[in-house]
């Protein structure tokens, strides 16, 4: 199988693999790391290491990282959070409508509770504009979210120049980096975000795994979601998972160390792979027009139906919609929001390459997925 | 070091390790995506449903797994309150802050929230909750199986039944209880009840929330509809492997581990009774048989417990999640038991891989440090064999 | 030459065997020329699904058949399917097949029903086109 779906998860690195190890074993390092005793002692030094490696990355301090047990919940985290926290502020929301389903469902989820939500649509390049947002602000408006890297087309929404205006009118912003963490270079000290979602998972790290940057200076405030012993100053209560702790930081790491090299590498294989598929007539880049991350190719095949293009290519794991909401079987409606219609966004592939991915697979790829179009348009009457 | 905290943590088992290794390198597929990999990440899962859930005789479209016992606790209490109108929530006063937090953050919202008195040995005073719930509008009765810190194990049935007639969800917190006595979901007559992967030899960062489907409860997580949308979020494979792993380990492991704990803990409290009035904290109660806690009168848990780290056992005095604190025990307070012995309290929880002979250092060591403190003791002979 | 998709041993979608065989391997796909060539055509709503299905009819018989099919996977082993049953039929034969005949025979489930509903579409067009140019 050639495993073009780095953006759905990736694999876990070696050496995050190996640094994970003596925390899977006895040894002394198995402890709580809220106990006070040895064994707990050194789990939790293992853990300030790890905050350490994950704050680096994104040029924030170790104390502004908050340990959760993925993405979805540093999501769930930032936006309840802040709007039970801030409920004086007002009860408006203004996020996209390319949001990852995290987001999305969870403002679902706060305007059955009352809280207002505008989902800005993008434009034709995939993007919501920091004009949008700006206008679509009310005196009532707690927060924005929008994330950084779209995770199905890889387009950049512009947070360095958004967040200053944001900041200026006294409104919260939160992004969802996910899909951004490891791939574009990151610097809070100099991009005024206040609350910031982390994935493991997606940069190379274990699943289960995940961090919320929440500001100190000025200081974001969040009223916890989970409650409990405390843990995180008291934002997050709950056993801190070390091994995972551990993984996250060691990948977070490495991330730092390859960022530039292997965004060029990703860059030559996806133009490779683009090169193959643009030769067919009737396929339609996604994103096209916006910057967009190396790793990232998401096109739209014309002429040919959706379904039966997936299962033309069973040996190829890519996608068409987010993994998340796939189960589900409804068509991308990040597509849809860039325009494409029901039938072109179901006939569409996400090609999302990574680390291992070599120039072979992306030749093969090529070559499977041509032929496979060539073989439906045939099939098709006129 | 001589580990003795299991209630804390349990180290994780070497081959519930073996079993989730080829999933942290392994196949690594998100096991919502659609393709063959997707599938076999998902195929894992399940699996691992179907073994938490036959530890506690519940059917695998009872689980709902989470990040760990905290995240289940908070879903059972805060999820069963949005559910529904709001109305009184009952917790024993002998519950684990993850019980405690989430109710108190719905007091604070306006939820009408009260304690369930215990007597001096930790038990749940069955008729005062008779009582208590008489005055109907009950939504939720939350009750552990047995408690974190003294190992009290309370009649869950008896309270379910009565939360029933009443109209309430039953809730029971059966994270110390799993894999130390036999669980029974179905027996319980909880509506809801829950797991922790690292306390049963599993690895940290799973759990699990059974939940009877009649039941509405409102997510915690939203997001992507995993667990029938009950759990938004990526399923930690490799985790959720080792927690299903452990339980079946547990499952049929469970009576050789009850006779090896309670000979353990039996063995400690005989040779630690001969101590000039130390107290043991609900000895007279029916106790999980790895668990012991007591104190020495005078002697205060933050000294002894670091002169025990320093001689390389690793013990604690109550809940690791309140260490830290110079706060006595809730729970001990709860008892009846004064805050001056309360902040003397000393936890030992043995496991499966201690020894006698750890045991027996333990104590030695304990009596001799308190020894050096100036607590009078008769004089104590080794056993025969130890050194 | 058309390529085929990955081959019959690779079924990961819980497609039925019969569906997958034709899919993969399509068989009868094609256009048909020539005198007593008839054509039928059948579309779902919106055209999201599209059959043609054309028959060479001699001496009263189906001579040679061929299908082009727009859709899932289902919809062109159905059309597959059609092709291969109409030879050697009459066009009452071929007439007397319908949706419930192909749900069976391709185990066609409850979700994809609409695809043997487009089949029988496609038999009644040609079925009519044949009569028609009588």
């Amino acid at each position: 199988m050639i495993y073009l779906d780095y953006a759905a998860t990736t694999p876990l690195d070696p050496a995050a693999y190996e640094a994970m190890q003596p925390y899977l074993r006895p040894g002394g390092a198995h402890g709580n790391p809220a106990s006070d005793h040895l064994a707990g002692k050194r789990a939790r030094e293992a853990v300030e290491r790890a905050r350490a490696q994950v704050a680096a990355l994104i040029g924030a301090l170790p104390a502004e990282i908050v340990w959760t047990s993925g993405a979805t919940e540093s999501d769930n985290l930032a936006l309840k959070g802040a709007l039970e926290f801030y409920a004086d502020r007002g009860r408006h929301v203004v996020t996209s409508m390319v949001e990852h389903k995290a987001v999305l469902d969870t403002c679902r989820y706060l305007e059955t509770r009352g809280t207002k939500v505008t989902y800005l649509r993008p434009g034709a390049d995939g993007r919501v504009a920091p004009e949008q947002v700006l206008e679509a602000l009310t005196p009532g408006t707690v927060l924005v979210s929008l994330m950084w890297v779209n995770n199905e087309t890889g387009v950049i929404h512009e947070v360095e120049r958004l967040a200053p205006a944001l900041r200026e009118r006294g409104v919260l912003f939160h992004v969802d980096a996910a899909q951004a963490a490891g791939k574009i270079a990151l610097d809070l000290r100099t991009v005024p975000v206040d609350l910031l979602s982390l994935s493991a998972h997606k940069a190379y790290g274990p699943k289960g795994m995940g961090a919320l940057f929440v500001r100190k200076k000025p200081r974001a405030r969040l009223a916890p979601q989970l409650h409990g012993g405390g843990h995180e100053q008291g934002m997050r209560s709950g056993t801190l998972p070390t091994h995972q702790i551990v993984g996250m930081g060691e990948a977070f790491r490495i991330a730092g160390e390859r960022l530039a090299q292997e965004g060029a590498a990703l860059a030559v294989l996806r133009e490779r792979l683009w090169a193959c598929l643009r030769e067919l007539p009737q396929v339609f880049l996604n994103g096209e027009g916006a910057p967009r991350v190396p790793g990232i190719l998401n096109v739209s095949f014309g002429g040919v139906e959706g379904e039966s293009l997936r299962a033309s290519l069973p040996e190829l794991a890519g996608s068409s919609g987010s993994a998340c909401s796939s189960a589900t079987g409804e068509s991308s409606y990040v597509l849809r929001a860039l325009g494409r219609d029901d039938e072109l966004a179901n006939a569409s592939l996400r090609f999302s390459l990574g680390r291992f991915t070599t120039e072979a697979e992306i030749d093969q790829a090529a070559e499977q997925v041509v032929a496979q179009v060539r073989r439906l348009r045939a099939l098709a009457p006129a | 070091m001589i580990y003795l905290d299991h209630n804390a943590t349990a180290p994780l088992d070497a081959r519930v390790r073996e079993t989730m290794l080829p999933y942290l390198g392994g196949p690594y597929a998100n096991p919502s995506s659609q393709h063959r990999m997707g599938r076999a990440a998902r195929d894992a899962v399940e699996t691992a449903r179907a073994q938490v859930a036959a530890l506690a005789g519940a059917s695998a479209g009872e689980v709902i797994f989470t990040s760990g016992g905290t995240e289940a606790n908070n879903l059972a209490v805060k999820g069963t309150a949005l559910a529904a109108p709001r109305g009184r929530l009952l917790y024993s006063a002998v519950e684990h802050p993850c019980v405690v937090e989430p109710m108190q953050a719905l007091a604070a919202r306006g939820w009408p929230v009260e304690t369930l008195a215990v007597d001096g040995e930790g038990r749940v005073d069955l008729a005062a909750f008779e009582h208590q719930i008489k005055g109907g509008e009950v939504r939720l009765v939350s009750c552990m199986v047995a408690n974190n810190e003294t190992g009290v194990i309370q009649d869950v049935a008896r309270l379910a039944a009565l939360a029933r007639r009443a109209g309430a969800v039953f809730h029971a917190d059966a994270v110390q209880a799993a894999g130390k006595i036999p669980l029974s979901f179905p027996d319980s007559r909880a509506h809801l009840m829950s797991l922790s992967s690292h306390k049963i030899y599993g690895p940290k960062g799973a759990g699990a929330l059974f939940a009877d489907p009649a039941v509405p409860l409102e997510p915690l997580l939203h997001g992507g509809g995993q667990e029938r949308h009950l759990r938004g979020g990526t399923e930690n494979v490799a985790a959720l492997v080792g927690f299903g792993a452990a339980a079946e380990l547990a499952r049929t492991e469970l009576a050789a581990r009850m006779a090896h704990a309670r000979r353990l803990r039996d063995r400690l409290q005989a040779r630690l009774a001969a101590l000039p009035g130390l107290v043991s904290f609900g000895a007279r109660a029916e106790r999980l048989p790895n668990t012991l806690q007591f104190a020495v009168p005078g002697v205060h848990s933050a000294t002894l417990l670091g002169l025990l780290d320093k001689q390389g056992f690793a013990v604690s005095s109550g809940s690791a999640c309140a260490s830290g604190t110079d706060e006595p025990s809730p729970v001990l307070l709860a008892m009846g038991v004064p805050a001056e012995l309360a902040l003397c309290a000393i936890r030992v929880s043995v496991g499966k891989d201690n020894t006698e002979g750890e045991v027996d250092r333990f104590a030695a060591a304990l009596c001799g440090l308190l020894a050096g403190l100036g607590v009078s003791m008769p004089s104590v002979k080794p056993a025969a064999g130890v050194v | 030459m058309s390529a085929t998709a990955a081959g019959p041993g690779v079924n990961p979608f819980g497609y039925s065997d019969a569906v997958w065989r034709r899919f993969t391997e399509a068989p009868r796909a094609g256009l048909l020329e020539g005198p007593g060539t008839r054509t039928g055509r059948a579309a779902t709503p919106a055209n999201r699904s599209r059959l043609q299905l054309q028959a060479r009819i001699s001496g009263g018989r189906i001579e040679d058949a061929r299908f082009q099919a727009y859709g899932c996977p289902t919809a062109i082993a159905v059309g597959a399917w059609l092709a291969e049953r109409a030879i050697g039929r009459s066009l009452d034969e071929l007439a007397a097949i319908g949706a419930a005949e192909i749900r069976q025979a391709l185990e066609i489930p409850d979700t994809r029903l609409h695809c043997a509903l487009l089949g029988e579409d496609a038999i009644k067009s040609l079925v009519e086109a044949a009569s028609a140019a009588k």
